[in-house]
């Protein structure tokens, strides 16, 4: 809190002067060493993460990025409000950073709160290349804090984001370590019923999809602040503080699941954002999402940040302590969650109903006991051809309870009814939801939008390609907005993977069924089986980058480029002054 | 209704005063070990304004002698429903949950307050009024008075109990010269 009463003392000294502030970052091969391995990639300043930029609201920055890659590189200001062609997104923006070159970006700070920041090229980000921007407010903060910490999460992976993505266009579960097992079929089918157990992997296959593709990469190491685990990254506290923790996902792929043991978090921002303060056990950080939270630790003792990936195949964690060196428990990882029918609810062309109609006459399925007599081979011969006829209405008679496996009673409206990726909290408490988060000083009045736009998050994940209403990036066209209007987007999501949908330029707002206290964020999560509503005021000329965050989705196609036609100064998107090298993630 | 009555209306009906009560544990025997207890108006030595925003008071701390008697003129003007009360940490710590109750039942919407919701007979006479003489509840624009008499030194705050705005910081502190 001391540097607000320094920049208050100065603004009281300079009253007509415009903070300025000017900043250089160098774009760097480095080494990462997260503990588990020591790999090559990509920083600022010589380290991954790069520096934590610390800005002021109301200051106009100046930011000096030069270039001592040997390929082309970009830095994106994620959830900041600026002008088009300084966010950083090469084919869309600008051209991009040459080897050798320094970029100037220049725009003013007109907001507060807790962003981040990344390369837009290739798969520079994954490789290392993000940081972490914290904005002062010019007025006070709606909460209070004795000190501050930002903690940073990151999915680290031996591989290159290059090689990452040839294996998975090769071999889509290549990082899928989770995959059902023969033996489990049949755990699976003692427990459930032949039948069930049949007709769950049946639909499974329909869907190209494993169950257990909950993450398609695995085999990270989950970095706090660029430490691994072991290397334990800790924060300082005198017993009785609040302390504001700044959580940043910059992962590629990972969603984490986050908890401190003995310390509830009261979450006041939400991309930057502030929300009305809720108090939670535990929360769930989507790809690119942010999350401010208070905790007050009152014993001289360490606390555990722990961070469990959504798929748990890995884990991030950190120390809160009063000494340097105290460390406290930390937890084991919880059962995998594997996703359940409810997931893939909202794929159109998956046959619900033909299970029904499936052929079983030859095939005793009935008989439990007796499974080495089950010819699978009779299974390649069932009668799909029947699937048009299809009745849908027979789904509702499906016994969905049996095949949810849901544990706990926590139901969120976020997920699908029986999703098996339902959060619950470690001690049985409240784990925040969507729906908790209501603004806490609405920006926008509330008002009806003026059309809707659905977008159908679709893909194919046995040729690992990833696209929207089934058009990936390369092959669609521009979404046009105009000035002015407020467009409602309908986002559909017919695969089962989850997907941070980022807007660049603009807010969106999280439709939460709160009205005018609905957030404003500037990534949305929309999970498997479920359909989100989010409204955008179209307030910022120029053109930008819309797509999946999750860093192999967005370079398989799950991305648009849109168009905002009119403006005040009519600052119409200069297209050919851009490079057309596509858009990149 | 003059302010005893008030609290002895408080004690046997609300919710909220159960918590008050339940509150006292650190003090041995009732609220007035800690905190004090309500104050005639006749008796203020003097004023204090307390103005709410969204989720801070200003001030944000205030000093008294022991025993004094302070009258508080409580205005809300934030966008939110806001709470002054005047305990110990203890105290608002029992009383949050009875208020995360009248979130969850609707009580507490945001901007506003369900006033029909707050007079219902919840059974066995409770209610989810919210009436005790410690503190005060006000809609966005509202303005109430507190008349509270300090007793001894100790740990004691105001603080708005809405859910999670006393984590997010919304107290003060009270100073005893």
């Amino acid at each position: 809190m001391k540097p607000r009463f320094l920049t208050g003392l100065l603004s009281l000294l300079m009253p007509a002067m415009v903070l300025a502030g000017e900043y250089d970052l160098t774009v760097d091969r480095v080494k990462i060493d997260t503990g588990d391995f020591v790999k090559e990639g990509i920083g600022y300043n010589g380290a991954s993460p790069g520096p934590v930029m610390r800005f002021k609201e109301g200051e106009n920055v100046r930011i000096n990025v030069t270039n001592n890659l040997d390929e082309i590189t970009s830095i994106h200001w994620h959830g900041l409000i600026l002008p088009f062609n300084q966010d950083g997104v090469p084919g869309i923006s600008f051209p991009g950073i040459k080897p050798g070159e320094t970029f100037t970006y220049e725009f003013p700070i007109q907001q507060a709160g807790t962003y981040w920041f990344h390369s837009h090229s290739g798969f520079q980000e994954p490789d290392g290349a993000y940081g972490a921007i914290v904005i002062e407010p010019e007025k006070r903060e709606p909460f209070r804090y004795d000190r501050e910490y930002v903690v940073q999460l990151t999915d680290k992976h031996p591989h290159s984001g290059d090689r990452i993505m040839r294996n998975l266009k090769m071999m889509p579960d290549y990082y899928n370590r989770e995959q059902q097992t023969v033996g489990e079929f049949f755990s699976d089918a003692s427990e459930n019923g032949l039948m069930n157990t049949v007709r769950d992997r049946m639909a499974w296959g329909d869907m190209r999809m494993m169950k257990a593709d909950v993450e398609d990469l695995q085999g990270f190491t989950g970095l706090i602040n660029g430490k691994g685990p072991d290397q334990n990254w800790t924060g300082l506290f005198e017993p009785g503080e609040r302390i504001r923790l700044r959580f940043i996902n910059s992962s590629a792929m990972t969603y984490f699941d986050i908890r401190i043991p003995g310390l509830d978090m009261t979450v006041v921002q939400a991309d930057g954002n502030n929300v009305q303060p809720v108090s939670v056990d535990e929360f769930r950080i989507g790809v690119a999402e942010t999350y401010d939270v208070i905790v007050r630790p009152k014993d001289e003792q360490a606390y555990t940040i722990f961070a469990e990936s959504m798929g748990r195949s890995g884990y991030a964690r950190a120390t809160l302590a009063p000494e340097e060196g105290m460390e406290a428990a930390v937890p084991q990882l919880r059962e995998a969650a594997r996703l359940t029918m409810a997931d893939m609810g909202g794929m159109p062309g998956m046959d619900h109903g033909s299970m029904a109609g499936m052929d079983h006459g030859n095939m005793d399925m009935d008989s439990s006991e007796d499974m080495s007599g089950m010819d699978h081979s009779s299974m390649e011969g069932m009668d799909h051809s029947n699937m048009d006829s299809m009745d849908h209405s027979n789904m509702e008679g499906m016994d969905h309870g049996s095949m949810a496996m849901g544990k706990g009673g926590q139901s969120d409206p976020f997920y699908a009814k029986g999703s098996g990726l339902v959060p619950t909290a470690a001690n049985g408490g409240k784990f925040l939801s969507y729906a908790d988060l209501k603004a806490q000083d609405p920006l926008y009045e509330d008002r009806e939008p003026t059309r809707e736009i659905e977008l159908r998050l679709t893909g194919n994940m046995e040729r690992y390609t990833w696209s929207i209403n089934g058009v990936k990036y390369e092959d669609a066209d521009p979404i046009r907005l105009k000035y002015g209007e407020r467009v409602r987007f309908k986002f559909v999501n017919e695969t089962m993977m989850t997907h941070p949908m980022h807007l660049h330029g603009m807010w969106s707002i999280l439709d939460v069924g709160a009205g005018q206290w609905n957030p404003i964020k500037h990534t949305i999560n929309v999970n498997p089986g479920t359909t989100v509503y989010m409204e955008t005021e179209v307030d910022a000329p120029g053109q930008w980058a819309f797509h999946c965050h999750l860093s192999y989705h967005a370079a398989a196609g799950m991305f648009r480029k849109v168009i905002i036609e009119g403006g005040p100064d009519s600052t119409q998107a200069k297209t050919d002054v851009i490079a057309e090298d596509g858009g990149e993630a | 209704m003059n302010a005893s009555k008030l609290f002895v209306a408080g004690m046997a009906l609300s919710m909220s005063a159960t918590a008050f009560a339940a509150g006292a544990h650190d003090g041995g025997h009732g609220h007035g070990a800690t905190s004090g207890e309500p104050g005639k108006a006749s008796e203020a030595s003097r004023t204090v304004t307390v103005e709410m925003y969204d989720n801070y008071y200003e001030p944000e701390e205030i000093s008294v002698k022991p025993g004094e008697t302070v009258r508080f003129v409580v205005e809300n003007k934030g966008n939110l429903v806001h709470e002054f009360s005047v305990g110990t940490p203890d105290m608002h710590e029992a009383h949050q949950e009875k208020m995360m109750m009248m979130v969850e039942h609707g009580v507490i919407q945001g901007g506003k307050l369900n006033h029909d919701m707050m007079n219902m007979d919840m059974g066995n006479g409770h209610s989810m009024k919210h009436d005790d003489p410690n503190s005060v509840l006000l809609e966005p624009g509202q303005s109430k008075e507190v008349v509270w008499k300090f007793s001894d030194k100790g740990n004691i705050e105001f603080a708005c109990n809405v859910p999670g705005h006393y984590q997010a910081g919304m107290y003060g502190e009270v100073n005893f010269e």
